[in-house]
């Protein structure tokens, strides 16, 4: 894990968000809603599944 | 949904929606939920219900004709081990799954998280989840680089999508045919809670109220913006519904009221006003005795909560809460295991009248009704219900 993973703190319904997705990317050459829509709701799920564990 | 039970569905509905907003429908709602007390009345044993979602599913669509509820809380089991197995969990033992197969779950309470875990995690909540909690929990995710570790949170995360998916499919059955309305939409918890209960373990998080308070304090008010956005994405869009909240170590007298007013309710109100500001009502599940914390519960905005009386003085809540909140409860789960059909019915009687009022009650049972309740009772209860639970 890289010092800069290391250091960011998702917020709260979040793992990895879509703008940090992009920052690695420096862009995309197609629609970036399409992409976008689908990893905000699959990073939601990915979130969900992690606090579902101390949600008892 | 044919006309029958749309009509049915509504009239339900219409009686939910105006006791949660302290009105006076036309009857007394009641609601009620099957428990693990079915088992015993079907041909199946604890562990096939837990695990079978068909059988636990057909359970429930067998009683549902004689079951005239309002306001359904659900079916037998709160969890389906398969998610919890697939990762090798060690927070719970299951039927048939490090229990026998006629027993119930159970919780295995442990120091999960670590005394000195406590910066790590108020840093980062959720990185910590999941790279020291999640191996810390599961055998076998013990080492989350192995194969081993990698396919069992495939497994456990395809187990968690099934098991939504089964929820969402069995409560649209349920709707259709039976016409029953869900008591919540979504789950949250105090953050006491969140850190007391799964976290520290409740002999850790008493300690640390006298070795490390600020860290609980910190802790918690970290956890806040979490548990409003877990119940918001659990309830989907939906704000209509209240959010479930399983209320522990806030039961009387498991604090004492200097760390009741100072670690337990600040956080718990923040995440209650966090959910009131986007439209989402907090379905305050009390269980045990919450008394002597009526005056600061009262200090909450109108109608944000809806009430659930357990061991709670009824007649002080009515009196404190009532009117501003909805309450919900009347009928001791111990009543029902170990009363008569006549019995449950007095103690209908006299909660309807004592709490009922201009409206903004709901008959229930206060706390989780245990498996050796008597059908014969919660039938009576529903009976009752229907009796005296004319405005």
């Amino acid at each position: 894990m890289s010092e800069k993973e290391k250091k960011f703190v998702p917020e709260p319904g979040t793992c990895t968000p879509w703008k940090v997705k992009m920052e690695e990317l420096g862009g995309i050459p197609g629609n970036e809603e399409i992409v976008k829509k689908d990893w905000e709701r699959l990073d939601e799920t990915a979130y969900n599944f992690l606090w579902f564990w101390v949600h008892r | 949904m044919n006309e029958k039970v749309a009509k049915l569905y509504q009239e339900r509905l219409n009686r939910y929606m105006t006791a949660l907003d302290c009105g006076k429908p036309d009857k007394v709602p009641v609601s009620f939920g099957i428990g693990d007390w079915i088992v015993k009345h079907t041909e199946n044993n604890f562990q096939e219900i837990f695990y079978d979602w068909e059988k636990s599913i057909k359970a429930v669509d067998d009683i549902l004709p004689e079951f005239d509820v309002d306001v359904f809380g659900g079916g037998p089991t709160l969890w389906w081990p398969p998610m919890w197995d697939a990762i090798g969990s060690k927070l719970y033992k299951f039927p048939g799954m490090g229990l026998d197969e006629n027993s119930t779950f159970q919780f295995v309470e442990e120091e999960y998280m670590k005394a000195e875990d406590y910066d790590a995690f108020i840093a980062n909540p959720t990185e910590w989840i999941a790279t020291t909690y999640l191996p810390r929990i599961s055998t076998e995710f013990e080492n989350p680089s192995s194969l081993r570790g990698i396919s069992a949170l495939i497994r456990s995360s395809v187990a968690f999508a099934e098991y939504n998916n089964y929820m969402g499919a069995s409560w649209g059955k349920w709707t259709v045919e039976h016409g029953v309305v869900g008591q919540f939409t979504g789950m949250t918890k105090a953050p006491f809670d969140t850190l007391g209960d799964a976290l520290r373990s409740m002999k850790g998080i008493l300690l640390d109220l006298r070795r490390r308070p600020e860290k609980v304090a910190a802790a918690c008010e970290v956890i806040v913006p979490h548990n409003i956005n877990y119940a918001l994405s659990g309830a989907g869009a939906d704000t209509r519904f209240p959010c479930f909240a399983p209320l522990h170590r806030g039961s009387y007298p498991f604090l004492n009221p200097y760390q009741w007013e100072n670690y337990y309710w600040p956080s718990f109100k923040a995440v209650i006003e966090g959910l009131w500001a986007k439209g989402k009502r907090t379905y305050f599940y009390a269980e045990g005795d919450w008394t002597p914390y009526l005056e600061k519960i009262a200090e909450l905005p109108d109608k944000s909560i809806v009430f659930d009386i357990d061991l709670t003085d009824a007649k002080k809540a009515k009196e404190i809460l009532g009117g501003r909140f909805c309450l919900i409860g009347g009928m001791p789960t111990t009543l029902l295991t170990y009363g008569t059909p006549e019995k449950v019915k007095e103690q209908v009687k006299r909660s309807i009248d004592e709490l009922a009022g201009d409206g903004g009650f709901i008959l229930g049972a206060g706390g989780v009704v245990m498996g050796d309740a008597k059908k014969e009772n919660i039938m009576a209860m529903l009976e009752a219900a229907r009796e005296y639970g004319t405005y």
